[in-house]
């Protein structure tokens, strides 16, 4: 009885220094970006000496956080539509319709998913300036669908593939009978039932490509293209007084990404155990 | 999960379809599918070819150039940029570096996380708390973990060096990233802490399958917390110790995002890692053809790395 009272302190001590550990940076950016900017030249880091909201409005405006972020919403909206449809309609192909070559096209495709970024790094950068799409928004969007970032067709074609086999071929079946062609296999009984499928694939894309550092780094040089991640370090390297703006743009970061997982948790893991060859 | 090698066979229904009354006749069906399906795989190889293959390929032959990234002419140099990378102290220097990295940033995490999983899983109150708290650091991106990390380090206002300070070791606090014996592992201890998260989200996830009578047979045994711990609870979650070990792993050879906004890689060439110097070799100096050769380099550690975890995951069905 008595170990068994030790033991369970034991682990509250545990998980107490483990939570401390975690915590700290997270409370000091939260307390940086609410701090009045005269605190933050006597002491930029004591915890939460003084309430400011104002730095989350200098920020967005004085700091141009607010243009990073509509960029970082443009792009990966564009890098989740082009992502997921692409996918969609690959994956059902190799999945469910048979065409010459598709085992072959299939290995092409999940191949990708081995390769980190590097191996395409440095041809990509000449390849999109010569074609003209060096610094622009869709050479980093096609960048990104490609899979260069990560996430892109490798899993998603691997993800809808597999999602699309594990639906019962009888319903397909039921509508070759009703007279349904191919397309309307897909487009009427198939394509409807995707739902949990893409949604897994695109929890995956949205957080992979909101953070993506190096390639936008790379690709979209240039200050009025600049997205979260990049401006952010610009910022931060360049005015390294300004803390509690660094802090509030951080912020404005991080926040959707935490809202969105921990609403969409269990379909992340699901997607992340999926994908595991990456 | 499941593995490539069924899927293809499952995929065979497509390949036969039943026919049935009604059906459009078998060739009809086959020429039908032949059509949709190229016509849906199209334009999603299309990207992938020009944006990941050929840049791919691209990446090879440059490797065999001296091309600087801006003349028309990208002269055949054979395998001198792959030899000069075995005599180049800051290429072995970035490579040392990284295997440092490697093992160090592997094994930190996954062991941090699994330890956090187990104390979270194992019934303590206010768990929602603690697991909300332990993957958060996953989900910051590393341009942020970076930034509150150097802050943290910050020579005078930092938690560090003021902690240090208070308990009279004055003598020990320094600029931890300023400091070439102490930049690469300031940097790599504040990427741990990133990467413990993504460790305890994958592993207490998989703990929710464990069989509880097992456990409580073990209770009952008299067999304490870390006897159960380990040999009863992490046997059954080994497939995604691995995994997660893994994908820790192997994202190590690629590791740039952090180094490059906490240090730059330096000072001088302290903290260097071979992605940072292949971006410095390559757009720096201009150092196309060489910068190729490092990238390849990288990408035949991560695939080595991605095979023997192949094995391993084969051998433990």
């Amino acid at each position: 009885m008595m170990s068994r009272v030790v033991g369970s302190l034991a682990r509250y001590l545990a998980l107490a220094f483990f939570a401390a550990l975690v915590l700290y940076p997270l409370l000091l950016i939260v307390s940086t970006a609410v701090k009045d900017p005269l605190d933050v030249t006597a002491d930029p880091f004591a915890l939460f000496s003084s309430v400011h909201l104002q730095n989350f409005i200098d920020a967005w405006t004085l700091g141009g956080f607010g243009g990073y972020f509509w960029n970082t919403v443009l792009i990966t909206a564009l890098t989740l539509i082009g992502t997921l449809a692409l996918s969609v309609l690959a994956g059902y192909a190799l999945a469910r319709l048979y065409f010459p070559g598709r085992n072959i096209v299939f290995l092409v495709f999940i191949t990708g998913l081995m390769f980190p970024f590097f191996s395409v790094m440095i041809p990509l950068f000449y390849e999109l300036r010569d074609i003209g799409l060096l610094g622009t928004k869709v050479g980093l969007v096609l960048v990104f669908i490609a899979g260069a970032g990560g996430f892109g067709l490798p899993i998603g074609v691997f993800l809808m593939r597999s999602f699309y086999m594990d639906l019962p071929e009888e319903l397909a079946d039921a509508a070759r009978v009703d007279g349904a062609n191919e397309f309307q296999v897909f487009w009427r009984v198939m394509l409807p039932l995707s739902g949990p499928g893409v949604a897994v694939l695109a929890v995956l894309v949205f957080f992979q490509t909101w953070n993506a550092f190096i390639q936008p780094l790379l690709y979209l040089p240039g200050s009025e293209n600049q997205v979260l991640a990049t401006g952010l370090y610009l910022f931060a390297s360049g005015r390294t007084q300004e803390y509690e703006l660094i802090a509030a743009g951080s912020l404005i970061m991080v926040v959707p990404v935490v809202v969105f997982f921990l609403i969409f948790q269990r379909l992340f893991v699901r997607g992340l155990t999926a994908g595991a060859l990456k | 999960m499941k593995e490539a090698g069924t899927q293809t066979e499952g995929g065979g229904q497509a390949l036969a379809p039943r026919r049935k009354r009604g059906f459009a006749s078998v060739p009809a069906l086959r020429r039908q599918q032949a059509y949709y399906g190229a016509l849906f795989v199209v334009p999603g190889l299309i990207v992938y070819l020009i944006f990941m293959v050929y840049p791919f390929l691209d990446t090879i032959y440059l490797s065999f150039t001296n091309w600087n990234g801006v003349a028309t002419s990208k002269d055949w140099v054979g395998l001198s940029n792959y030899a000069r990378m075995f005599a180049d102290g800051a290429a072995l220097k970035a490579f040392a570096n990284n295997v440092v990295w490697v093992i160090l940033g592997t094994i930190s995490p996954v062991v941090i996380g699994l330890f956090e999983a187990l104390l979270v899983w194992s019934g303590a109150r206010a768990s929602l708390f603690f697991r909300v708290l332990f993957f958060l650091p996953f989900v910051l991106p590393l341009v942020v973990i970076g930034i509150v990390w150097q802050w943290i380090y910050n020579p005078l206002f930092g938690v560090v060096n003021k902690v240090l300070d208070g308990a009279g070791l004055e003598g020990v606090s320094r600029g931890w990233l300023a400091d070439p014996h102490t930049a690469l592992y300031a940097v790599l201890i504040a990427a741990i802490w990133g990467a413990s998260g993504f460790c305890f989200l994958i592993l207490h996830a998989s703990l929710q399958n464990v069989d509880m009578s097992t456990v409580e047979a073990s209770m009952i045994d008299g067999a304490n917390w870390f006897q159960r711990a380990w040999s009863i609870v992490v046997p059954q979650i080994a497939p995604q110790l691995t995994m997660v070990t893994a994908v820790t792993l192997i994202g190590g050879f690629s590791v740039f995002d952090i180094i490059y906004v906490m240090t730059g890689g330096g000072p001088g060439n302290a903290s260097e890692v071979l992605a940072t110097y292949t971006y410095k070799t390559a757009f720096e100096q201009n150092e196309a053809g060489y910068g190729s050769a490092l990238a390849m380099l990288i990408t035949v550690l991560s695939l080595i790395s991605a095979f023997v975890f192949v094995r391993v995951r084969e051998r433990q069905r």
